[in-house]
């Protein structure tokens, strides 16, 4: 019983976190006010995330890994890879209105303040979950003949820019219909970019 | 003193020996004859014949079916329309087959179909399997055959078999008649680049000591089963070791296409090693990716220098 | 009166059609049975597929047809217009390691083959001494294996140069086997210091020999080989090594020649269908393997034996001996000239860019082994093999013998046999 409640509050942390982080910015964001909104102490605090940069790094992860999770399932759907690449914008479109702080983290506090995640967070190391899936993606894709074979990142890049770049502006409320509604056009272009001739 | 009467008097009648040819190149032929101790395992079997080495009776001899052996070798792949001194190979081959108590596929072309089943798919096939499908010209005689894959195979690998049937002790077979002493490793045991590998730092070209040939230069040797960074090559050495990549020749698929590239699906290896799900090597390659040990970036060893 | 006689453990086989006249040999005709197509199974291949596909065209002699191959692959560059470089490194270790297969596959004929042929022939007692063969050829492997990987079938050689980027420690273990490859062959097979039984002038200097080499000699003599298994006293050499210029050489007068004046022509078999072809320069046939080496080179014993014997028997397995020994030499004498400091490779052009028609041209054993290769953006458009058994073991008609065919005549059957064996056939190279 006392897990499952552990569990929760490590839940109730991250997404009070996040939406904090989003909200008002990694470096003005503190653990006191973090931990006032989740209702605990702050050395309770401490018992769950050491410090606010491990926290940082676990949101990371735990972004990662839930993306990861979403595509997955989609990858092992037995569709055609044009059809994932609809399922794969609209999930994340999805999240981008469901979810916003998740995002808007990574656009706003992973993008923009390199210096908190040099150290423990190189490279792809925090981000495996998602990117590995995004790999498994696209060699499915070409395997399939669907796609056309290029180097993994111009791929990547393509997608990714891509939709980060479409919940950025809806973030700053430039897009003047919603967010879903775009859907079907990424989603054509996404294809019609990366597909066999 | 008593012990040499003692030696005679227990002395068991030598097995024979046929090695008998499909459609082969001799490699495997020529291979054994690399083997260490020839000289003593040829003292414990009667030669009836071999390609090669001085034996009880011609090949015109043997191809009158008249005689029987106890140790059938076969190399190369079996052809349906191919004939050998005027003689059926499906002939003379069922015929010693018959009554031979153990019968040993040598190479892939033998266990397969290899090389020379690219030439008339239709009429060829190995003793047992025809690349990974069971049913080749032998199946029937599946309990009695073992096979040893290999382009060729490596002397030891036939030198064991070959002891260990003297000798009568069993020899555990793993679901493709392969012995698992031989065949349950891997190639790429046993790699001197294996460091490279871990830590995924791959070779930019040929012709150096330095980088794993995994990713561009197509080596087969995480997906292949062998021994020969284990039992090395004319006791020297092996093709990982000098730079040269694995080409799988002893799995089912061999030869395969591209012999000196990796296939890329978007820069994703389309296979990875044996039994490690994709999704499990591509995290692992990420975060060695992420990380530069400087110390295997450079080159091993620097001429220049004399300290 | 047809007499066929299956001659075996020539890398395959053969059956030989004697036409007998007083039980003498007056013509015969030769077939090759099996066929395995390899020209074929490399259509449409990636080019360079071919490294390790044509290697298994031949178990002894595979490492001849890989030197061949990336021959042809980088005259396809050079035809392009996209010539490469290859390091004197490189260039010198595909050397040592072909030289090595050479040595490897004439001491298998010494003792699998001709030994035991002579005691058939009751020339000699029967011999128990095969394994020193298998011995001897062994180290040879290894001193392939430590550069090229293993042996048999290596492929260690690309366009650009060879896989291994080796270390000094390679080189003085080549060495170290070397030396005991001489002195086996000097204490085990020819019975005398290499340097003596190289300057040997004439057959005087075997008189006091006693060794399997002087063996074989007193028994070619006491057969009489010497003045038997004469072809037409014409000699080819085509590839380019350290060992040996492209020339043909008519009696001992040596002339320039070029590959492109081979032809091919079917066998006349009519006993049996053979899938060998002949293989012709200028429309003639020529002797080709260590006695046409020997002859268009430097061997003083071997001319002078020629000048006696001309292409006899007895010249044409002498010869081979001879070459068996020189090649140790040879061998250690390019090692010394390695270079460890220069490359291994130097990356060419992507091959998938490259559309041309490339020859490979090699000394194999035997003699000329050719490679032609035309290349459509890196796929095999075609293949063609010529390998040197077609040329001395073709099959012909009474008027036009080729040299193996006119070798046999006037003797025994029995004698024909060992005369035909002399050659050094290879059954699975001449069909292919």
């Amino acid at each position: 019983m006392a897990k499952i409640t552990k569990e929760k509050r490590k839940d109730g942390i991250i997404e009070a976190s996040l939406k904090l982080f989003s909200q008002n910015g990694f470096y003005t964001t503190t653990i006191p006010d973090i931990a006032q909104k989740v209702g605990m102490s702050v050395g309770n605090f401490y018992n769950y995330f050491k410090s606010k940069d491990i926290l940082a790094k676990e949101l990371l992860i735990y972004i990662s890994e839930y993306l990861g999770r979403e595509i997955r399932a989609i990858n092992e759907m037995d569709i055609s890879t044009q059809e994932k690449i609809q399922k794969i914008v609209t999930m994340y479109f999805d999240v981008a209105q469901e979810k916003p702080e998740m995002i808007e983290y990574f656009l706003r506090v992973y993008l923009s303040n390199r210096e908190v995640f040099n150290e423990g967070c190189e490279g792809v190391v925090c981000v495996s979950a998602f990117v590995t899936e995004m790999m498994l993606f696209f060699d499915d894709g070409v395997a399939s003949g669907e796609l056309r074979d290029q180097d993994f990142f111009s791929a990547f890049g393509l997608f990714m820019g891509y939709l980060g770049g479409m919940v950025f502006l809806h973030g700053e409320k430039i897009l003047p219909i919603s967010l879903e509604e775009y859907t079907d056009s990424i989603a054509l272009n996404i294809y019609n970019a990366l597909k066999t001739n | 003193m008593h012990s040499i009467s003692t030696m005679h008097s227990k002395q068991t009648k030598k097995l024979s020996l046929l090695w008998l040819q499909g459609m082969s190149c001799n490699g495997n032929a020529h291979s054994f004859l690399n083997y260490t101790h020839l000289e003593k395992l040829l003292d414990s079997f009667t030669v009836l014949y071999h390609p090669i080495l001085a034996s009880q009776y011609t090949l015109e001899e043997v191809l009158e079916l008249q005689l029987s052996c106890d140790v059938l070798i076969v190399e190369g792949s079996y052809n349906s329309t191919m004939y050998r001194g005027g003689v059926l190979f499906d002939t003379f081959l069922k015929h010693y087959a018959k009554n031979a108590q153990t019968i040993i596929a040598a190479g892939s072309c033998a266990t397969y179909g290899g090389i020379f089943y690219e030439k008339d798919p239709k009429n060829s096939s190995g003793m047992i399997f025809t690349k990974e499908q069971e049913g080749g010209v032998l199946s029937n005689y599946k309990e009695k055959i073992i096979n040893l894959p290999g382009c060729p195979i490596h002397p030891q690998w036939l030198g064991y078999v070959l002891e260990m049937v003297a000798a009568k002790k069993t020899i555990a077979l793993d679901n493709q008649y392969r012995p698992q002493e031989l065949f349950s490793t891997l190639a790429h045991h046993g790699c001197t680049r294996n460091e490279y590998f871990e830590w995924k730092v791959d070779a930019d070209d040929f012709g150096k000591k330095e980088g794993c040939l995994f990713y561009n230069q197509g080596c087969r040797a995480p997906m292949t089963h062998a021994s020969c960074n284990k039992i090395l090559w004319n006791e020297v050495s092996s093709k990982t070791r000098i730079g040269t990549p694995c080409f799988g020749c002893t799995e089912a698929d061999f030869p395969r296409q591209n012999l000196f590239s990796t296939k890329t699906n978007m820069s994703i290896p389309q296979d990875v090693p044996l039994g490690v799900s994709k999704r499990a090597y591509l995290s692992i390659v990420g975060i060695a990716k992420t990380f530069h040990i400087e110390r295997l970036e450079g080159k091993l060893i620097d001429y220049k220098k004399t300290n | 009166m047809i007499t066929k006689k299956l001659i075996d453990q020539i890398e395959g086989e053969a059956s030989l059609y004697f036409e007998l006249e007083n039980n003498k040999v007056s013509f015969s005709t030769i077939s090759f049975g099996e066929f395995r197509g390899m020209e074929q199974i490399l259509e449409q291949k990636p080019a360079l597929d071919a490294l390790v596909l044509t290697p298994r065209v031949c178990g002894i002699c595979g490492h001849s047809h890989l030197l061949a191959t990336v021959r042809a692959l980088e005259d396809c560059y050079a035809q392009s217009g996209n010539p490469l470089t290859l390091s004197n490194k490189a260039q010198t270790i595909r050397e040592v390691t072909l030289i090595m297969e050479h040595i490897q596959n004439h001491l298998k004929w010494i003792y699998f083959t001709i030994l035991p042929s002579l005691a058939n022939l009751d020339a000699l007692p029967k011999q128990n001494n095969q394994l020193k063969g298998a011995y001897g050829a062994s180290l040879c492997a290894k001193v392939i294996a430590l550069f090229g990987g293993q042996w048999p079938h290596s492929s260690y050689m690309l366009p650009g140069g060879i896989t291994s980027d080796f270390t000094n420690i390679e080189l003085l273990q080549a060495k170290n086997i070397l030396e005991e490859l001489q002195i086996f062959v000097e204490k085990e097979v020819v019975g005398s210091e290499l340097e003596d039984f190289l300057a040997f002038e004439s057959c005087k200097d075997f008189n006091n020999l006693q060794s399997d080499v002087a063996t074989i000699e007193k028994a070619l003599l006491n057969l009489e080989m010497q003045k038997k298994g004469l072809a037409y006293d014409r000699f080819l050499v085509l590839g380019k090594h350290s060992f040996s210029l492209a020339s043909k050489v008519l009696q001992t007068r040596v002339f320039q020649a070029d590959a492109k004046y081979i032809s091919i022509k079917e066998s006349f078999s009519p006993h049996q269908k053979s899938y060998a072809k002949n293989a012709l320069y200028k429309e003639k046939y020529y002797e080709t393997g260590p006695l046409a080496r020997a002859i268009a080179g430097n061997s003083k014993i071997i001319k002078n034996m020629h000048r006696r014997f001309k292409d006899s028997t007895y010249s044409r397995v002498m010869a081979r001996v001879f070459e068996m020994a020189s090649f140790v030499v040879t061998a250690k004498e390019l090692l010394d000239k390695v270079d460890i400091l220069e490359h291994s490779f130097i990356s060419p052009k992507d091959i998938n860019k490259i559309s041309a028609k490339g020859v490979g041209v090699v000394e194999a054993p035997r003699g000329p082994l050719i490679h032609e290769v035309e290349l459509e953006e890196g796929i095999i458009k075609n293949y063609n093999i010529v390998t040197p058994t077609q040329f001395n073991i073709g099959s012909d008609t009474t008027q036009n013998p080729t040299p193996a065919q006119k070798a046999m005549l006037g003797v025994s059957k029995e004698e024909a046999s060992f005369i035909f064996k002399s050659f050094d056939v290879c059954s699975v190279c001449t069909t292919h």
